[in-house]
C-alpha cells in the first residue's frame, strides 16, 4: 500500500474561470508534487462533475497559469502548497 | 519619459485622448497616430449594453511594457508611446483601449500603433464579459495565452 500526501492549491480566478466559484479563488486538492498538467486534469474532472451544462469544457485545455512572478508557466511546473 | 502604460479602473477614472496627445507631443516627431477602441452596441447579432474587462494587473502591465519596447526596437527607438486599457464595467460608447504614438515619420507611427494593438490582443491577460439587453451576460473566449502547440 502506498500513502499519498495531498496538498491544497489556491487558484486566483480570472475571466470565465470565475464561474467556478462565487469567490475570487478556488481551492483544489492535489497529490503532493503535482504539476500544472495534473492541475488541468483535476479541473477537467471538476467541470465535468459540477459544470457539465456550462460552456467551460475547453477551459482546462486553453487556460494559462501564472506563477507568483506573473509569468505564464508550463505544464511541467511543480506546484507547492 | 517616452512610455506610459496603464490599466484604468473606469469606475474611478476615464481614459483621456487629450492626456494621450499631451504625453506623445514632441517637436522632434513629425507624425502622431492615435487608435481609440470603444465598446460597440452589437456583437454576433446580440445587442450589447456594456463590457466588463477583467485583468491580471501585474501581468498586463508587464506585457504592455514588453510589447511597447518591442515596438520601439522594431520601428522607431525614439517613439513616444501612450497605452491605456480599461478595467471593470465599460458601457457602450466608452473607450476600452487607447494607443497614441508619436514618431519621426507617419509610416513608423502607423506601424507601431497597429503592432501594439494586435500584440495586446494576443499577449495581454485581459478577459471580456459582454452584457446584453435583457440582463444576460457571457464571457468571451478570446485568445488563449497558453502556447498554441500545447493545446490538443
Amino acid at each position: 500500500m502506498v500513502d499519498i500526501d495531498f496538498m491544497e492549491i489556491q487558484l486566483k480566478l480570472y475571466g470565465s474561470s470565475k464561474l467556478l466559484s462565487d469567490k475570487e479563488t478556488l481551492l483544489i486538492e492535489l497529490p503532493e508534487n503535482s504539476n500544472i498538467e495534473q492541475l488541468r486534469n483535476s479541473l477537467s474532472k471538476i467541470i465535468s462533475n459540477k459544470y457539465s451544462k456550462s460552456n467551460l469544457g475547453n477551459l482546462p485545455k486553453s487556460a494559462a497559469f501564472f506563477s507568483k512572478n506573473n509569468e505564464v508557466i508550463n505544464d511541467n511546473y511543480k506546484l507547492k502548497e | 519619459m517616452s512610455l506610459h502604460t496603464a490599466l484604468v479602473k473606469i469606475e474611478e477614472q476615464k481614459i483621456s485622448s487629450e492626456k494621450a496627445k499631451r504625453f506623445i507631443y514632441s517637436d522632434k516627431n513629425g507624425a502622431e497616430s492615435i487608435f481609440v477602441g470603444r465598446v460597440r452596441n452589437e456583437n454576433d447579432g446580440k445587442k450589447v449594453t456594456g463590457v466588463t474587462y477583467d485583468a491580471h494587473d501585474q501581468a498586463v502591465i508587464k506585457s504592455f511594457q514588453s510589447i511597447c519596447n518591442d515596438a520601439k526596437n522594431k520601428f522607431d527607438k525614439n517613439a513616444k508611446i501612450f497605452l491605456e486599457h480599461a478595467k471593470g464595467y465599460v458601457p457602450v460608447g466608452e473607450i476600452s483601449i487607447l494607443i497614441a504614438v508619436g514618431a519621426g515619420h507617419r509610416d513608423e507611427a502607423f506601424k507601431i500603433c497597429r503592432y501594439i494593438l494586435e500584440e495586446v490582443k494576443h499577449q495581454s491577460p485581459i478577459w471580456k464579459k459582454e452584457h446584453y439587453t435583457g440582463g444576460k451576460e457571457e464571457w468571451l473566449p478570446g485568445h488563449s495565452l497558453r502556447p498554441q502547440e500545447k493545446i490538443k
